[in-house]
């Protein structure tokens, strides 16, 4: 609706002006009370009318969030450049986009999350002693562990690409339960650094029961293959043990509250053994009953569970080391049988010291290591412990060391012959492991004529102990008529 | 508890630390005057407890042992007449004179609640100033001897009670073992110990205490070694295998 103002600027009518008001007055207050408010359309206004509460709101301007700023006021340079990543083997080096200011020696931001599986490596000796097993051979089990750290011990993976060629037919359980075992019963023969809390969280972390994997395994199955109309069954059934439950909590309740108040409060009635929740429940509905009879105390009930907990449950690790006491198990077999009393003993008396054969070189070991095996200055107990495990871990070292040279003995036994069986052409000649002594076996004066040229370059590169063999045997050779060719050869060789 | 002191406490294993061990010095030449004539030190062999009593000068010695020990007996070389010294009651110790090092036998004997049969340690008599070089046959000149002062030769130990009776035990626990110090109180000094590189510097001179921090110590030496023996093997062990995966390809190459 159109007001008298509009009328008039309409139809070019000068404006009325009030007649107290000098020129500028009116002007004001024509632009003050007549002024269209903002925000609501000029209809509106001359609806509802200017002192209207409602308008204030409506007139409030929203005030949204300033939009945030996020930094990016300046211009932002992005170029394209070559990256490496850590985490590759190769060096490709890959492009791509990045700001101007970012820092180019950085590493790839995800190269970090290449993280490898800790990789469980034998020796021989390790696996005949530990890891024998009746239904694995040693060959399908490395087979099982090298698949396994090719494919990331992903297990449906490695099932799905595990195939070798003379083994019997493997569940992905039967993988599992191969692996893990492995890998507990190494880490568990193996010394460990650090404590025995480490170790068994690491234990833990490679449980693997075949059995109850593959139970689950089927229920899981039969879980998701159930028909609609079992499913209602099993939450009919459900619905009804909870009902049960519940009638009988408050059963029980009522009935003790019953017979407390019937035959008073030392009624001699058992504790009920409910389970945490109603306890929950049970415990404000205690108070309650205290608070209403007075008369019937309900503290020396409260307390008699409380003295029958036996007194040997005070102890507790303070008070263990204030007195010095060391709780082992107790031992699995009865009292009544008579365990052999161990009697008393000084701590440093009980140490235990390496094996006769190998104990000096573990003690020479442990003084280069900084520990004297004979006395420890503060025998305590956790102090013999450390150095009980010290002890056999250099005992581990000392065998470990001897499995070595043995089979560095045996590599170099092999390498002599297969230099002879290069010489001489003739594997039968070369019989056993023992040649370093029989000097009769060298093929010199057998295949010398025929293959003197191969003999001659593969010679070059033998080892000084084997040329000196050759030496003496060509001194003994000097005296049997041969031909002068392999002579000459020999000389050329000195 | 009627029957307290036959029934065995199982599972459990109770100890009380204590220090044993002696102390020497020169005679003056006025002290000579009055005992034999090769004897040329004054030393006290002692068993007491590992806590040392404020304020007191001897090694040890805080808490009194009586109360599980009957009887210590130390027994000393045949030339001493009545060789076997029994101390049935505290302190534990026993004075003399002489001129050489030898080996004392200590003979503990625990009150009878205890059931414990008798258990014996044996201590060198340690007279001469220690020497770093451990040269042993050569007894150092007098100067030396005297710039040493008092000599110390102590050994912490603890006496292990095992599946005790439940008597015994009440014993025990109704004397709780005074704590040893952390480190030491002033005054002391760390005991010397052939295993223990860092106690040279306490041959200077001192009455010895033993603390928790020589424990903490040697535990950190033997973890640190423990360390670097696990590191060996795991360097020891890569090297085998692939030293054993050699020997197998060689094999193939030999049959092949």
């Amino acid at each position: 609706m159109a007001s008298a103002s509009d009328v008039r600027s309409i139809l070019s009518l000068p404006a009325v002006s009030s007649p107290a008001a000098g020129p500028s007055q009116p002007k004001n207050q024509v632009a003050v009370s007549n002024r269209k408010p903002e925000g609501i359309s000029r209809e509106l206004y001359s609806l509802i009318g200017p002192s209207a509460p409602t308008l204030l709101a409506q007139l409030a301007q929203p005030r949204l969030k300033q939009k945030p700023n996020l930094g990016g006021g300046g211009k932002v340079k992005w170029e394209w450049r070559l990256f490496k990543n850590g985490a590759r083997s190769d060096s490709l080096k890959l492009g791509h986009w990045v700001k101007a200011t970012d820092n180019p020696d950085a590493d790839y931001k995800f190269a970090k999350y290449n993280a490898q599986p800790t990789v469980y490596e034998w020796s021989q000796d390790e696996y005949s002693r530990h890891l024998e097993d009746s239904e694995w051979t040693k060959e399908e089990t490395e087979y099982l562990f090298k698949l396994a750290q090719e494919y990331d011990i992903r297990w449906h993976i490695i099932n799905d690409r595990y195939e070798y060629p003379s083994g019997p037919k493997r569940e992905i359980e039967d993988l599992k339960d191969r692996y893990y075992s492995v890998c507990r019963k190494l880490i568990r023969n193996r010394t460990w650094a650090g404590d025995e809390f480490s170790k068994s969280q690491l234990l833990l972390s490679f449980q693997y029961d075949k059995e109850r994997e593959i139970l689950r395994k089927k229920y899981v199955a039969s879980l998701a293959n159930r028909t609609p109309e079992q499913i209602q069954e099993e939450e009919a059934l459900y619905i009804e043990i909870k009902r049960l439950d519940q009638n009988e909590r408050q059963f029980k309740r009522d009935r003790e509250n019953l017979l407390r108040t019937i035959a008073g409060v030392d009624s001699g009635l058992p504790d009920i053994i409910e389970d945490d929740a109603s306890l929950i429940i049970a415990d404000p509905k205690k108070k309650k009953l205290k608070g209403i009879d007075l008369d019937i105390p309900q503290t020396p009930v409260l307390t008699a569970p409380v003295m029958r907990r036996p007194p040997a449950l005070n102890k507790n690790a303070v008070y263990d080391t204030t007195h010095c006491i060391i709780r082992n198990d107790p031992p699995s077999t009865t009292p009544a049988t008579k365990v052999a009393h161990t009697p008393a003993y000084f701590r440093s008396v009980r140490i235990s010291y390496p094996k006769a054969g190998i104990a000096d070189k573990v003690n020479a070991l442990l003084a280069e290591v900084g520990v004297t095996n004979s006395r420890l200055v503060m025998p305590t107990h956790a102090n013999c412990q450390r150095l009980e495990s010290v002890t056999d871990a250099a005992t581990n070292l000392i065998e470990l060391k001897r499995v070595l040279d043995k089979v560095n003995l045996d590599i170099e036994v092999l390498k002599n012959r297969l230099q002879l069986r290069e010489d001489g052409g003739d594997s039968a000649s070369v019989a056993d492991a023992t040649e370093m002594d029989d000097r009769g076996d060298t093929a010199e004066p057998e295949g010398e004529n025929g293959r003197s040229q191969s003999v001659l370059s593969a010679r070059s590169t033998r080892s000084r102990k084997h040329t000196r063999r050759s030496m003496s045997i060509s001194s003994v050779d000097t005296t049997v008529a041969t031909s002068s060719r392999p002579s000459t050869k020999r000389q050329k060789r000195m | 508890m009627a029957n307290a002191d036959r029934v065995r406490v199982r599972g459990l294993s109770i100890a009380r630390p204590i220090v044993y061990g002696n102390s020497a010095r020169l005679l003056t030449s006025k002290e000579r005057e009055n005992v034999p004539p090769e004897h040329t030190h004054r030393w006290t062999v002692a068993l007491r407890s590992a806590a040392s009593a404020p304020g007191s000068d001897i090694v040890g010695g805080a808490d009194d042992l009586s109360y599980f020990l009957k009887r210590v007996s130390f027994k000393l070389h045949e030339t001493y007449p009545n060789p076997v010294r029994n101390i049935d009651k505290p302190p534990f110790e026993l004075s003399e004179t002489g001129w050489g090092e030898f080996e004392v036998h200590i003979k503990l004997h625990f009150i009878p609640e205890s059931g414990e049969k008798v258990i014996t340690i044996y201590h060198h008599l340690k007279l001469h100033p220690w020497s770093l070089s451990g040269d042993t046959e050569s007894i150092p000149p007098l100067e030396v001897a005297q710039k040493a002062g008092t000599v110390h030769s102590w050994q912490y130990e603890e006496i292990v009670f095992n599946d005790p009776y439940q008597n015994f035990l009440n014993i025990l626990t109704n004397n709780p073992p005074t704590p040893i110090p952390r480190t030491n109180t002033s005054g002391r000094t760390i005991p010397f110990h052939i295993g223990n590189p860092a106690s040279f510097e306490s041959l200077k001179g001192g009455v010895p205490e033993f603390t928790s921090l020589l424990e903490k110590d040697e535990a950190e030496r033997l973890d640190k070694a423990k360390k670097l023996i696990i590191a060996e093997q795991e360097k020891t062990r890569a090297l085998l295998i692939a030293k054993e995966k050699e020997l197998a390809r060689l094999q193939k190459m030999l049959n092949g």
